[in-house]
């Protein structure tokens, strides 16, 4: 890849498997004028389930494409697993599992087929039994891929990702074919994987899914990082304020400003807003007992990584 | 959903025989999925199998000075092999790359390491097979009906054979690397195909031509290879034969094919 940078000199130190699984720096992609990367630097440990959160068109897949040898940058540096993704090609790929977006096979090959087409490019490969058996394919293993739905498609793409035991797994719009029980199942097997020591990066649009799935992960917006850390740590930076509402026609809400905690109270008809931090709910709960009008629709709503996720893009739109 | 297993140092350098053993489970796989689409064996060996025998029939069995003097019979048959290749050069393999590209199954090979050379070698492989197994047919069917005539020099039909697969095979490849959709790489497939298979040995004599069909034919490759074909078969051809000619265009589309899939990846 082309490099405004040089190779920084503690990665220059480091032997093929030491370091970070990924390390990227700087790096900037442009399609004609747009430039969809601009300065994205990130590091991925070994072992770690990584999520790459962005709304389409961030600059997720490009990222990845490029991590992969796929597609060159315009500058800035990239390591994975140690190795330059341009100047180790195929053989890189074959230490990586990939679950791409948008890439499918083709219609008249049968499931069996393809994993034994994609086994035979590894040296020790899985058995492709146990694999079968792991993402549920035994009764599909004669279908042609044509027949198979959205989220037996996507199980069969995770399966040929580990196929041939990788380091590190790129797994790409993973569940965005599966229903709500498959979408839990598929996490816990993601988990999984992350717990036999393969590095796991995620590439999702779900804030849901980066929130309950990763340990850590980056925001892209626009082709930037806007945020980093693990999902708790995100949220955390909105201030953890929590919002207590309730409904009440007739209340004085000037009393409730001076409850523990509270910042500012506001009335929208007859819905009252409290918002704060602490203990809020419990405060304003005992108050609205004392005062003789404990409502029915009394809730909380503590703040989340979607929050976060909808500030930092509508604040840089 | 069970255990999941442990990433593996097991996963060590691939050595020659993963890589040979990769390539034949690819070329097996690719073949497979050629013969499981009705449309190939259609265009590759019902359109010049039917084509063979009706011009066969109409022309007849009998020697004719506008056949450079031998039986249209043998002149189609010989000169038909040609035109297979060219089938399979011009619609049936660019239509299979493209369809793979447009279906991401290319950008799936890539991301797991299948390198081109193995995706260059199995194209080449089932290519040189399907085109190999439909002249049989058309041959065979042939002879049948028409009786066998032997090759004047059959090192040379070999030869020349040879030289064909090379040309429509790399040409096959070069357009299956230019055109993006399955549709596109039919339209244009057929649009060379059916003027090159006209004026290029699988339509009138080189005798009856007239104008600046002529000159055309002169310039398409298939006229060399199915002039070549004729020539060290039947002994003798007015159609032009010079090998270099689709050794030329071979050389070119290769060229082409490599230059257009670096580019991809930028």
């Amino acid at each position: 890849m082309d490099n405004d940078l040089k190779e920084p000199t503690d990665a220059r130190r480091r032997g093929p498997d030491e370091g970070p699984a990924l390390e990227v720096r700087n790096l900037v992609k442009a399609y004609g004028t747009r430039r969809v990367l601009d300065g994205v630097s990130f590091s991925v440990g070994r072992g770690e389930l990584f999520g790459l959160l962005g709304t389409n068109g961030a600059g997720k897949t490009t990222t990845v494409e490029i991590l992969q040898g796929l597609r060159r940058a315009d500058g800035g540096w990239v390591r994975v697993l140690g190795l330059d993704p341009q100047a180790a090609g195929d053989g890189l790929r074959r230490l990586i599992g990939s679950q791409l977006q948008d890439a499918a096979l083709p219609d008249r090959m049968r499931v069996c087929e393809a994993l034994d087409l994609f086994a035979s490019l590894h040296p020790a490969p899985r058995p492709l039994d146990e694999l079968i058996d792991e993402w549920e394919l035994g009764h599909l293993r004669r279908r042609f891929f044509s027949t198979l739905s959205g989220g037996e498609r996507q199980r069969l793409f995770v399966a040929i990702a580990l196929v041939g035991r990788p380091q590190l797994v790129f797994l790409d719009e993973l569940t965005q074919n599966l229903d709500p029980v498959g979408r839990r199942r598929t996490w816990e097997v993601v988990r999984q994987v992350r717990d036999s020591g393969t590095t796991v990066v995620l590439v999702t649009h779900d804030v849901e899914e980066a929130e309950r799935v990763c340990d850590r992960l980056v925001v892209l917006d626009r082709g930037r990082v806007v945020a980093e850390g693990a999902p708790a740590s995100i949220v955390a930076a909105l201030g953890g304020e929590t919002v207590v509402r309730f409904t009440d026609t007739a209340l004085d809400v000037r009393r409730l400003r001076r409850l523990p905690g509270v910042r500012r109270v506001e009335r929208r008809g007859p819905e009252v807003s409290v918002v704060g931090t602490g203990p809020l709910l419990a405060h304003v709960g005992a108050h609205l007992v004392a005062a003789g009008r404990p409502p029915d629709d009394l809730s909380a709503h503590q703040p989340s990584l979607e929050d976060r996720f909808l500030s930092l893009t509508e604040e840089t739109s | 959903m069970a255990a999941v297993h442990r990433p593996g140092r097991e996963a060590t350098r691939p050595q020659l025989g993963d890589g040979l053993r990769h390539v034949a489970r690819l070329t097996g796989l690719e073949l497979k999925l050629l013969l499981r689409e009705p449309m190939v064996a259609v265009g590759l060996i019902g359109f010049p199998l039917v084509t063979v025998l009706v011009l066969g029939g109409v022309f007849g069995s009998v020697p004719d000075p506008d056949f450079g003097g031998v039986a249209p019979a043998d002149h189609y048959l010989a000169g038909y092999l040609g035109v297979v290749m060219a089938a399979m050069g011009l619609i049936t393999l660019p239509v299979h790359i493209a369809t793979h590209r447009e279906l991401g199954v290319l950008r799936r090979f890539r991301a797991s390491g299948v390198t081109s050379s193995s995706i260059v070698i199995s194209e080449i492989a089932v290519g040189a097979a399907l085109a190999t197994a439909a002249s049989c047919v058309v041959l065979a069917t042939g002879t049948a009906v028409y009786g066998f005539r032997a090759p004047e020099d059959p090192l040379a039909v070999v030869g020349w054979y040879a030289a064909g697969m090379g040309c429509f095979i790399a040409v096959g490849c070069a357009l299956g690397s230019v055109l993006a959709t399955s549709r596109a790489a039919n339209a244009v497939g057929n649009l060379v195909f059916v003027p090159m298979f006209l004026l290029g040995g699988g339509g009138p004599p080189r005798a009856v031509m007239t104008g600046v069909m002529g000159p055309v034919s002169d310039a398409l490759p298939l006229s060399h290879v199915v002039g070549g074909l004729r020539q060290s078969w039947l002994g003798q051809t007015d159609d032009p034969h010079q090998l270099w000619w689709p050794l030329l265009v071979a050389g070119a589309a290769l060229a082409a094919s490599s230059w257009l899939n670096r580019r991809r990846v930028a």
